[in-house]
């Protein structure tokens, strides 16, 4: 039976290092957009939407604004998708990707919009579209 | 100011719960005369939780909008399903509901519990006690300050759903359920009573196991059908804190029925039943604080709670960990027998690790920003991370439960397995092989497709064989596993092999995404009954046609914009459509808008635009028509440099006509016409259009576009293995229920004829009693 125990014990070590690794590999950091445009890797900024700047591209079916800090950086994002809904109302904006040629590739956005469901704010996901054809 | 008959009731219940408990001790330590009056005390505890559901049950069908929780989560227009469920729509209802489950589960478990009662009884009081002392705090009969409202804020239409009415009742009976085996266990600790507990213990992990399970589904079957991003589980915190339970709870009901068929391995079941239910505790603690507030879709809010959730779990914790460190050389091992390495006990021990080790893996990754945030840097991991870890261990289990049916307790040679398994390892090879024929080609696919395959006809030939000798209530086990190898090859399925495109269909324009030719008909107005959707001519290539109706929608409430795909669904795979964006198209426009902010000047070649103010006149609202008229005061100066004040009417119509707006000539500009297009009060900013003014006419015109409606396209082959598997799951968790719940009844029985505790198994470290054989699980 103490066999059994040592084995048991064995793979579940194994599977929580296991299980460390894959987080470490998979942490995205919530960085400043300075940190982001040096980051390598997947990584997520938060920031308020420049009203002026947001521009979707039929043709290529892509989205473009800019996240302002509150220090009044900006930072460029492009996302793969459709303007979410409550978009402009947004209170602050997620985006959740890669940074490359100048600007964030979102995978996924993340947008706050105030709610007056629950006394405070809602937030909605939305995932970039695979390129066509993909199989996901 | 308290609505105070509630808060009597629940004051009420916390007064009651710590005499209960207190008298039970009392009764502990000897008097036993005193048994009764606990009893009773009990019973007023349960009857005041009630009393204080039914008062605010009563309030909200009496729509006392003055009540705040009443105002913050219904409104008068909620139809009887929606409002009920309303009671658990926020933070104190649903602790509400919590303790009243968990109030009317004490009042089997006194019964149940016999010799234990009074230790039993005290845990079980004090699981419930500090949620009723937080109730007592943020109550949720707070009044507002008058006057009262007439309506209130309403239900967050995304869980005006028949499933979201039902999955927090059924989610809460599995936390409640879950404190019995917890006071059991931490019972058996304090009074060193290392088996009895097991019995009366199983029934109530088993319906945690099937309730809590029953609400993940139905969270995830909702998630899927309404939010139209195409799958049924994001591992968003607030359904991973959910699973986790579960799987304690699977790991708890296996050491259960190994402890019970082995008379050993005591010491799993006590950590396991204390782990399963400080996970529910850590998952409220990590849902309730706001400490993930940034990290998810659901909104948490900070109710200033937090301290009170991390004491509770901190105590719950550290009795736990100290009573079984402190008993750790008292819990009797059994005499060590060798069992060889292959045989069911150490099947059943690999089990109970693997889903611990991926419980805690899971919390791992859903703790990230609370582990984050101590160095530096909050933190989330990505999707990814859950299935690269979800996967080895969806493998070991799949392998672990195809092994058991045919593994006895003893020990089995490889060669005898070798014999009774090449019947499955035949057909999983043969259905793998299907697979690959029908293009399922990575090999990790294929790997847990041919051990799912594996393990549920291994189970289910141990099902058969159950069922021929009249047991099959025995055959709960086998059944649960039949069920778990079809949903997971039907969760990897439809995950890996799922195609997805997104498609913007011009009206009338038919377009082809896989085999599909999709056609957007027109918009089908909502009506009373039904909301707004979108027709979808569907033909295969088969030269099957129907129409789908995703819903699009404005929630009239919010002004939101809601979104339901359509689901076709097949035994072979479900087609769904998720809308994404409706473009009404619109005719030709001549016109240059632009943005003008408040008291900015704009300068649109060489004239200047200055945006003074607007006034809202809102005298025809308050006469009850749903018109508001906003006046704007430009100013606008020509290239000659003279300025001319302009004001410009806009009519704004609640109603949904077009708003009108009046078109003036800019004075100094010959041929120049401005008219206001939208006004934004809160950017304090306005767009008017401009004709005439541009110098080159190209800037002023714009083509029409055609109504058109995006939507994401997405196959999802056999995704009804996934609800199927989990429905045959279920039944076989039924079937182990009603058998323990019987056993349990039985133990009970036999203790009442005794009239004296009863005799346990002796707690020392003699010869293990006679091992069962395979026929006993």
């Amino acid at each position: 039976m103490k066999k059994g125990y040592w084995i048991a014990a064995a793979l579940t070590l194994g599977f929580l290092g296991f299980g460390l690794t894959a987080f470490q590999k998979t942490l995205t950091p919530y960085l400043t957009f300075d940190e982001a445009r040096k980051a390598r890797g997947v990584v997520q900024v938060m920031g308020g939407l420049d009203k002026q700047s947001d521009r979707y591209d039929t043709a290529t079916q892509q989205l473009f604004f800019d996240l302002v800090d509150g220090n009044g950086r900006r930072m460029p994002v492009a996302y793969r998708g459709i303007r979410p809904g409550n978009f402009r109302d947004a209170i602050s904006i997620v985006a959740i990707g890669r940074f490359r040629e100048g600007r964030i590739e979102a995978e996924k956005l993340l947008v706050k919009c105030p709610s007056k469901y629950q006394g405070a704010e809602v937030e909605k996901a939305y995932s970039s579209a695979p390129p066509p054809g993909k199989i996901s | 100011m308290y609505f105070w008959p509630g808060v009597v009731a629940l004051w009420g219940a916390l007064l009651a719960g710590v005499s209960s408990a207190v008298i039970y001790l009392r009764v502990e330590r000897g008097r036993r005369d005193l048994l009764p009056l606990a009893r009773t005390t009990f019973t007023a505890f349960t009857a005041s939780i009630v009393a204080a559901s039914a008062i605010l049950m009563t309030l909200l069908l009496q729509h006392r909008f003055d009540v705040s929780y009443v105002n913050s989560y219904s409104s008068a227009d909620l139809p009887l399903h929606f409002l009920i469920s309303t009671f658990w729509a926020g933070q104190e209802g649903s602790f509400l509901l919590w303790c009243f489950w968990g109030s009317l589960i004490g009042l089997f478990v006194w019964r149940s519990a016999k010799e234990q009662e009074a230790p039993v009884m005290v845990v079980y009081l004090a699981t419930f006690l500090g949620i009723v002392a937080i109730l007592c705090k943020q109550s949720p009969f707070r009044l507002l300050p008058p006057p009262s409202p007439a309506d209130g804020v309403g239900l967050n239409p995304l869980l005006q759903d028949p499933w979201m009415v039902i999955h927090p009742p059924v989610m809460f009976l599995g936390f409640a359920s879950l404190s019995v085996p917890f006071s059991f266990a931490i019972a058996a600790l304090w009074k060193k009573r290392w088996d009895g507990w097991i019995t009366r213990a199983l029934p109530w992990a088993l319906l945690t196991f099937l309730t809590l399970g029953t609400a993940i589904l139905m969270g995830g079957y909702w998630a899927y059908k309404t939010l139209g991003w195409g799958g049924y589980w994001g591992w968003d915190p607030v359904e991973n804190t959910s699973l986790v339970p579960w799987l304690f709870t699977a790991a708890l009901v296996h050491g259960m029925f190994l402890q019970r068929s082995r008379k050993r391995h005591r010491k799993i079941n006590l950590i396991l039943a204390s782990t399963a239910y400080a996970a529910i505790l850590y998952g409220t603690f990590l849902t309730r604080s706001g400490v993930l507030a940034d990290f998810s879709v659901h909104s948490f809010i900070d109710l200033g709670i937090t301290g009170w959730l991390v004491a509770i779990l901190a105590t719950f914790v550290v009795l736990a960990a100290a009573l079984i460190v402190w008993r750790w050389r008292a819990i009797p091992a059994a005499e060590d027998e060798e069992t060889p390495v292959f045989s069911r006990s150490v099947l059943f021990i690999l089990g109970i690790a693997v889903f611990c080790a991926l419980g805690c893996v899971i919390l791992l990754g859903t703790s990230a920003p609370l582990l984050t945030r101590l160095s530096g840097n909050p933190s989330q991991v990505q999707t990814a991370f859950y299935g690269k870890t979800t996967t080895p261990a969806a493998f070991l289990l799949l392998l672990l439960s195809g092994l058991v049916p045919f593994v006895s307790w003893k020990g089995e040679t490889l060669s005898a397995f070798g014999k009774s398994a090449r019947r499955s390892l035949f057909v999983a090879a043969g259905l793998t092989l299907a697979a690959l024929a029908l293009g399922a080609r990575k090999p990790e696919t294929l790997i847990l497709l041919f051990t799912a395959f594996f393990a549920a006809d291994m189970n289910l030939r141990a099902v058969v064989r159950k069922a021929k000798n009249g047991k099959l209530f025995g055959a709960g086990g086998y059944f649960a596993h039949v069920g778990v190898g079809l949903m997971l090859a039907g969760i990897v399925v439809s995950g890996a092999y799922a195609r997805s495109e997104r498609l913007t269909l011009p009206v009338n324009v038919p377009k082809k995404t896989g085999d599909a030719t999709l056609t957007f008909l027109r918009v089908v107005p909502g009506t009373a009954q039904r909301k707004q959707a979108m027709e979808v001519k569907v033909e295969t290539a088969s030269g099957k046609s129907f129409y789908a109706y995703p819903k699009m929608y404005v929630n009239s409430r919010t002004g939101q914009m809601m979104a339901n795909p359509s689901i076709r669904s097949s035994p072979l795979g479900d087609l769904y459509v998720a809308p994404q964006q409706y473009d009404p198209g619109q005719p030709e426009t001549i016109g240059r808008d632009v943005r003008l902010v408040k008291g900015t000047t704009t300068n649109i070649d060489g004239t200047g635009f200055t945006f003074r103010d607007f006034n809202a006149d809102r005298s025809a609202m308050m006469r009850g028509e749903k018109t508001i008229l906003v006046l704007t005061d430009l100013t606008i100066t020509p290239p000659d440099g003279v300025n001319h004040d302009l004001t410009v009417r806009y009519v704004f119509h609640m109603d949904g006509r077009e708003p009108e707006a009046e078109e003036l000539d800019v004075p100094g500009v010959p041929g120049g016409k401005v008219s206001v297009l939208a006004v934004s009060p809160n950017d304090g900013a306005v767009v008017v259009r401009l004709r005439g003014v541009s110098k080159n006419p190209a800037e002023e015109f714009h083509a029409a576009t055609v109504e058109s409606l995006s939507v994401d396209v997405t196959r999802k082959p056999l995704i009804a293995l996934v609800w199927g598997g989990f429905y045959v799951m279920m039944a076989g968790g039924m079937l182990a229920f009603v058998k323990r719940a019987r056993e349990a009844r039985r133990a009970v029985l036999e203790a009442a004829e005794k009239h004296a505790p009863l005799p346990l198994p002796v707690p020392s470290p003699g010869p293990a009693l006679p091992a069962h054989t395979r026929s006993s699980l």
